[in-house]
């Protein structure tokens, strides 16, 4: 891996900041991540942006005490001055504080994009329980890391510059490993038992759900009437489902319309000549199909030849294998 | 061809003779006969080639019909260009026979000799020793041994009727010499005379091609077809311009005589040749007994010439006989089927005999059988519907002859009375009931649509002991043993010694094996300065069993009752000590077998073979018999302790407690909605899981056995597919609740999963019965598919959120509608066949052993094993766990999944308009992925005309290529070891091929009964152990870990991991992670890498960092991480 002096200072405008992994037994190798900062600025300019950084490829196990640690504690900002982070594949936080978004979320990001906003939202405690303890975030991916004012930003910025001029690498996570949920296998036991909620709480956040759900479809229902029953500015009254007539199942019209198709439908071996057509086409088909064999055989043919001459795709393994099989231990 | 020949071919024959006339004529006249064949073949194809493009090419399309028979047409015209013979390289071996013809013609010629003199004086000259066949002539004879120049050299056989065919291995090019009748006399044909000077006329042809100068040819004898009585010259490539190796054929010279010098009358079947002494014999009766293999013999000898004749006549009249011969060749190659006695006595040269007298007769009044019409197809076609149907054993058949009563003593007979021979005299019993059986496979094949017909009749190579037999016996021969005086005929020791073989297992195995081979070892060339056979060190025959795998492992065998003294006595006779006076339930006593079914060494197959082979071959044979099949059915069991599969016995308990569990389930009072369907859908509930799930109290199953509830249908369910949901775990819920209730010790938990993702189902309910059951419910509601139907449909859609609805779609089309169908096919057809259960889980553990696990899917496995059974192609249904897991092996390597699909017919009911849908599909998915980055593998079933159910999430292309080239190497092995292999060997897990491996902590790693225990404080208080125990039922770290690894890397690293408790995780960089420009989304951790210009500075993956990483989440899971370079 190349070394830390041809690493580049900048990166297409980003700033490079290396951090240095803490070893592992099982891993002893030294090993640098690579951190990319520059001031945040977003395509829809956000008020808070000024004060913004916008990180790219945060580790996989960033959390926001990790963030808050490295300004701080490793690169030299006094505490506090940051009031939040905010991850890429992170929805935004509703108001009562609750982590929403589970990492399970494959592809979070988009899909937040994505999701019609008609839906319940998860609020007044309808979502539910999440099954991890700490959320991991996709690797390569982004976070804004939002600071009280202007100047902690650019102090911030500074200071990790400072940091690379002289070559020090901080070390990811060195001295926070108490304060966010370890990974391993305490990770997974975590899991397996966050998986079984509490069926109290279960039960109380379905129930919640249930109450938001219906009270949403009364809405749209109360909603509906009224169009139904108010004209527009135009003097035009929308029409709309539900009212005093049920409105025909579009399945139901279809079947009808096929019906009707099938019906006016003539004879169609009535005349001589629809039969003459008839027996010609299949005959027309018979080559058809008999030219399509014909193609795949001489298809087949190219292949075998080609398979037999090119390189299989991997051949290494097939050799290998073979000695392998031949040889047991 | 010049233009000059080409005229003279051109030119009618002036007689019939001319083919095959006298060769003298014409310098070096024979080999122009070859050509003439040529020629004449070229003519037609001249006047058949702008036919065969248009006119031929119409004609078939509206007479063939068949959509698949005409592409199997298409196929056979590109295999008979392929399988001939380069014209070319064949010039060598020409010239090669030019100049042996010359050598052969200016060998001095010999006076007659006393057999004495005349050996002794060969011995002493010449270094060529006298091939006698056995028994060695007696000293006292009264006749003499000559040579005298041959009456005529000829090239016979299949090179010269140009129907040979090169596939592989070398091609056979027979020289025929004609032995002049002037050194035999009348009485020859008698006690071996002819074969005595015969072979001393053969030793001297040895020794002139040997001493002939300016020749560097070297000699070998070999027998011809393996019968001692006709030993033949092998002629091996010399150097310089005799080095004919390039032509990769093998040119032997065998001898004829003249066909008028024996009267036809002398040499019928039923004809005694050999007279045995009187002394030796003391009733003339005896003497009397026929020899039909010593007179076959003989007239083969005279008739080398007249079948040449007779059968390039034939190709004349019948258009598509020369090609039919081909086919036939092919077949018969393909299923190990060879002339020579050892290959079972039916090879090309019967093949095509057979056809050539069928052409002529054999139908009721002398009327042919096969129209001189058909084509080759056709002709190959009846053919084996011939072989198939008529029994010759049973009747035999004699054409154009008026003699009626010819017997074959247990062998088929199809008597060609024109020429005086029996067709089938080299076929025994047991290789005629293959050739049957194949017969009737390959008819049976080309009538199912769903094989390629094509490969399996000619391409697949059926004759690989380990995948065509069910089980295999090597059985070493016995010291040869004297023959009894009554096989005067000239059957050698070793047929003799295969007979009793095969009488002994027929008995004794009955209607357990549906079919028996055997092959005795074949007789290699040997040096010509040796006169016999060098005897092996200790043959072995190889016997082949199919298995009825109803029968095969009935434990009492009933046999006659007491009352019938005579069989009684026979069947005493026949299991010595083994047959037991009992008494029934039903009253009757009878003799009988009683075998041990739990015996755990050897299976009852072995314990019967070993009985009768001791009891009938001697108890050396019995000691040193190999027995192979059994040692597969070991590898099911991680103890290698029990020989049981039968799947009915080892999934009881979990097949029962789900019974109980949807009883238990109905019985509920007190759910909002009636219970409609509870299906079950897991491997455990199909006899398909890989490990047998135990079942037992105070041990939770380990993995939970999937269910599925439905309700009767409600219109109070929402209309919103995060609302159903929910609603689902409400009913859950209370369905946990009331189950808790109504069971005592039964303990249920809810779980959640898929908890982003609002479309997919988002909670389980965990049953765990105090007996030991594990299960996991979940609730099917049909609404859901309308719903996403109906979300996909909108237009107001973002191309994301479409995507993610049509998984979601698809996530429910396979958990709750294919899941439960496809567990409800395999468990019927594990009830129809024994065998399909044990192969499906030997085929499961070795994908896991090769870390396959995840990417393979369970589905994918069972519908690959399922076609070979319902789909057999050219063997019969598998009998044995061995021929079931070989098989699918072979059809794994077989499939080119690039462009066909998998289609598997669970019960025979798809027609061909479902086949024709399936490929549309399948075309379909190739043009718009044609990259296959979606799908890959296509694997559909009547169940599931899809196709992509069980392949939709994986293998991708890469894991495919390697699950191929994994079967590939397997099937390669399986062929170089043939019944030697050690099918451990299969199962060793190979590293050398990741780009780095994750060794895990030992802690982590076990067979699946490790899993709960792993993380299990250890506690000394028994009561909170055992509480902790059921709340990590289910628990298992490393599954999750790599869950979580496979969602972090994505498509960057592919990780390998064998879920039954592998000790590595094994991954492979995904390559497209190279330098590239550096933008903010990258799916992977980068490294800057300093470019000439810095605009455009790059990055490229941080394979050091990632690594890094993964051994961060796994902590203490990992001991450490080895990278390749």
């Amino acid at each position: 891996m190349p070394s830390t002096t041809k690493i580049p200072l900048q990166v297409a405008g980003y700033n490079v900041l290396p951090l240095s992994l803490p070893t592992l037994p099982s891993f002893p190798r030294p090993a640098t991540h690579y951190l990319y900062f520059a001031p945040h600025n977003p395509k829809i300019p956000t008020p808070t942006a000024s004060r913004s950084l916008f990180l790219v490829n945060v580790p996989f196990d960033t959390t926001e005490p990790h963030i808050k640690h490295l300004l701080s504690a490793q690169i030299g900002l006094p505490a506090g001055r940051i009031e939040d982070v905010q991850f890429a594949n992170q929805r935004r936080k509703g108001g009562n504080g609750e982590e929403a978004k589970p990492k399970q979320d494959k592809k979070g990001k988009k899909r937040k994009r994505g999701r019609d906003e008609t839906d319940v939202e998860d609020a007044d405690g309808s979502a539910l329980p999440s099954t991890w303890d700490r959320n991991l975030q996709y690797n390569g991916l982004t976070a804004v890391v939002l600071f009280v004012d202007r100047a902690s930003m650019d102090a911030a910025s500074k200071a990790a510059k400072a940091l690379r001029k002289e070559r020090i690498e901080p070390v990811w996570g060195d001295g926070i490993e108490d304060k966010v949920p370890a990974l391993g296998s305490a990770r997974y036991l975590n899991h397996h038992r966050l998986t079984y909620a509490n069926k109290d709480q279960l039960l109380e956040s379905v129930n919640n759900y249930m109450t938001s759900y219906a009270a949403k479809e009364a809405s749209v229902a109360r909603l509906a009437t009224k169009q139904r029953q108010e004209a527009d500015a135009d003097g035009f009254i929308t029409v709309t489902r539900g009212g005093r007539t049920n409105p025909a199942k579009q399945e139901a019209a279809q079947e009808l319309a096929e019906k009707q198709k099938e019906k006016q439908k003539g004879l169609d071996d009535f005349y001589r000549y629809q039969s003459r057509e008839k027996r010609k086409q299949r005959a027309g088909e018979l080559v058809r199909k008999f030219e399509e064999d014909k193609e795949r055989v001489r298809r087949m043919k190219e292949k075998r030849g080609r398979f037999r001459v090119g390189p299989h795709v991997l051949k290494r393994d097939d050799s290998y294998l073979l000695t392998q099989y031949a040889q047991p231990e | 061809m010049s233009p000059a020949q080409k005229k003279r071919k051109l030119s009618p024959p002036a007689a019939g003779d001319i083919h095959l006339g006298v060769p003298q004529s014409v310098p070096s006249g024979e080999f122009h006969e070859g050509e003439g064949d040529v020629a004449d073949y070229s003519i037609k194809t001249r006047i058949r080639k702008p036919m065969r493009n248009d006119e031929e090419d119409r004609s078939r399309v509206l007479s063939a019909g068949a959509y698949s028979s005409n592409m199997f047409q298409l196929q056979v015209d590109e295999l008979l260009v392929k399988v001939r013979p380069a014209k070319g390289r064949m010039v060598k071996a020409e010239n090669a026979l030019h100049k042996l013809k010359d050598i052969i013609e200016h060998i001095p010629n010999r006076e007659p000799k006393p057999i004495l003199q005349a050996e002794r004086e060969q011995h002493n000259l010449h270094t060529i020793r006298i091939p006698f066949p056995h028994p060695r002539p007696a000293k006292e004879a009264k006749y003499t041994l000559a040579y005298s120049k041959p009456a005529n050299i000829n090239v016979v056989g299949s090179y010269a009727r140009k129907t040979t065919i090169q596939i592989g291995d070398q091609l056979g090019i027979d020289l025929a010499v004609t032995m002049p009748s002037s050194i035999f006399q009348e009485k020859d044909y008698l006690n071996h005379r002819y074969f005595y000077k015969r072979a001393y006329y053969l030793a001297c042809i040895a020794t002139g091609i040997e001493e002939a100068e300016d020749c560097t040819f070297a000699v070998r004898f070999a027998y011809q077809n393996d019968n001692h009585l006709q030993p033949v010259i092998i002629l091996d490539p010399g150097q310089g311009s005799d080095d004919f190796s390039k032509s990769g054929c093998q040119i032997r010279i065998i001898l004829a005589a003249d066909g008028a010098m024996f009267p036809l009358s002398k040499t019928l079947p039923h004809k005694n040749c050999v007279r045995v002494n009187l002394e030796e014999s003391a009733t003339a009766e005896k003497s009397t007994m026929p020899t039909p293999f010593y007179n076959a013999s003989l007239r083969s000898e005279c008739s080398s010439l007249a079948y040449l004749k007779y059968l390039h006549g034939a190709s004349l009249q019948s258009e598509g006989f020369t090609d039919a011969c081909v086919l036939g060749s092919v077949w018969l190659r393909q299923r190990g089927l060879r002339t020579g006695l050892a290959g079972g006595g039916f090879g090309s040269f019967e093949w095509a005999c057979t056809m050539a007298l069928l052409l002529h007769g054999g139908g009721p009044k002398g009327r042919p059988i096969l129209s001189k019409a058909y084509n080759p197809h056709q002709l190959f076609k009846a053919m084996l519907q011939y072989l198939s149907m008529k029994d010759l054993v049973a009747g035999p058949v004699a054409i154009s002859s008026d003699n009626m009563n010819i017997d074959g003593h247990g062998q088929p007979v199809l008597f060609d009375g024109a020429r005086g021979l029996n067709v089938l005299f080299k076929m025994s019993p047991w290789s005629y009931a293959m050739l049957r059986h194949e017969a009737t496979r390959t008819l049976k094949l080309l009538n199912d649509p769903l094989l390629d017909q094509f490969d399996a009749s000619f391409i697949t190579n059926v004759d690989n002991a380990p995948q065509r037999f069910d089980s295999v016996i090597d059985l070493p021969m016995s010291r040869p043993m004297e023959l009894p005086p009554r096989t005067a005929d000239a059957v050698d020791a070793d047929m003799h010694f295969c007979g009793r073989a095969y009488q002994a297992l027929k008995t004794g195995l009955g209607d357990r094996v549906l079919l028996i081979h055997l092959r005795p070892p074949g007789r290699t060339a040997w040096s010509s300065a040796s006169p016999t056979h060098p005897s092996k060190v200790k043959p072995k025959i190889r016997v082949g069993l199919i298995l009825d795998p109803g029968q095969i492992n009935r434990s009492v065998d009933r046999g006659p009752s007491a009352e019938d003294k005579v069989a009684a006595a026979g069947f005493r006779q026949f299991w010595g000590e083994k047959a037991e006076l009992r008494r029934f339930k039903d009253g009757s006593i009878q003799e009988s077998l009683i075998w041990s079914a739990t015996d755990a060494r050897d299976s009852i197959l072995k314990q019967i073979v070993t009985h009768v082979i001791r009891r009938h071959l001697g108890e050396e044979a019995a000691n040193d018999l190999n027995l192979i099949g059994d040692s597969f059915n070991r590898l099911l069991d991680n103890n290698n302790s029990s020989n049981l599969i039968d799947p009915s016995i080892l999934y009881q308990p979990v097949i029962n407690a789900f019974e109980v569990l949807e009883k238990d389930i109905r019985q509920l009072q007190g759910l909002p909605l009636q219970i409609r369907q509870i299906s079950a859908a897991d491997s455990q509930l199909r006899y398909a899981s890989a490990n047998v799930p135990v079942v037992k109290p105070g041990q939770y199953q380990v993995e939970p056995a999937n269910v599925y509830v439905q309700f009767e249908g409600s219109n109070r369910w929402p209309d919103d597919i995060a609302a159903v949901q929910r609603t689902k775990i409400a009913f859950l819920l209370k369905m946990g609740e009331l189950l808790a209730e109504a069971t005592t010790g039964l303990t249920t938990r809810l779980g959640l999963e898929n908890n982003s993702q609002k479309l997919l189902n988002s909670a389980f309910l965990d049953v765990l019965y105090p007996e030991g059951a594990f299960f996991r419910l979940r609730i099917h509601h049909e609404r859901e598919f309308n719903l996403l139907e109906k979300t996909l449909k909108e237009k107001s859609h973002t191309q994301t959120s479409r995507e993610e609805t049509a998984a979601a779609l698809s996530a429910y089309k396979r958990n709750f509608i294919q899941a439960s169908l496809h567990t409800q096919a395999i468990r019927t057809l594990s009830t129809r066949f024994p065998l399909l259960s044990p192969s499906i889980r030997l085929m499961k553990k070795w994908r896991d052993a090769h870390l396959l696990s995840h990417h393979i899917t369970d589905g994918l496995i069972e519908l690959l094993t399922v076609r070979v059974f319902v789909h057999p192609g050219p063997w019969s249904v598998p009998g044995s766990v061995m021929t079931g897991f070989l098989r699918t092996l072979k059809l794994i390597s077989k499939w080119d999944w690039r462009s066909e699909p998998l289609i598997v017919d669970f019960n025979g009911e798809m027609g061909s308009k479902e086949i024709d849908g399936i490929h549309i599909r399948f075309e379909a998915w190739r043009k718009i992925d044609p990259a296959m980055n979606r799908v890959v593998m296509f694997a559909a079933s009547n169940l599931d005309p899809d196709g992509i159910t069980w392949t939709e999430l994986g293998p991708s292309k890469v894991v495919a290529a390697r699950f191929t080239s994994l079967a590939k190497a397997a099937c390669e092995a399986i062929k170089e070891h043939g019944v030697g292999i050690e099918p451990e060997m299969l199962f060793t897990t190979s590293l050398f091929d990741y780009d780095f491996v994750v060794h895990l902590n030992t802690r982590f790693v076990g067979d699946n009964a490790g899993r709960q225990r792993k993380l299990k404080p250890v506690f000394k208080n028994f009561q909170v152990q055992a509480h902790e125990d059921k709340s990590l039922v289910g628990f298992n770290a490393v599954q999750s870990f790599v869950e979580e690894l496979r969602m972090l890397y994505d498509s960057n690293v592919v990780f390998f991991y064998n879920e039954q408790g592998g000790s590595v995780v094994a991954g492979l960089w995904n390559p497209q992670t190279g330098l590239r420009p550096w933008k903010t989304n990258l799916q992977y951790s980068t490294v800057p890498v300093t470019a000439p210009d810095e605009e455009n500075a790059q990055v490229t993956i941080n394979k050091t960092a990632a690594l890094h990483d993964i051994a961060r989440l796994g902590g203490d899971m990992i001991s450490r991480i080895e990278v390749k370079n």
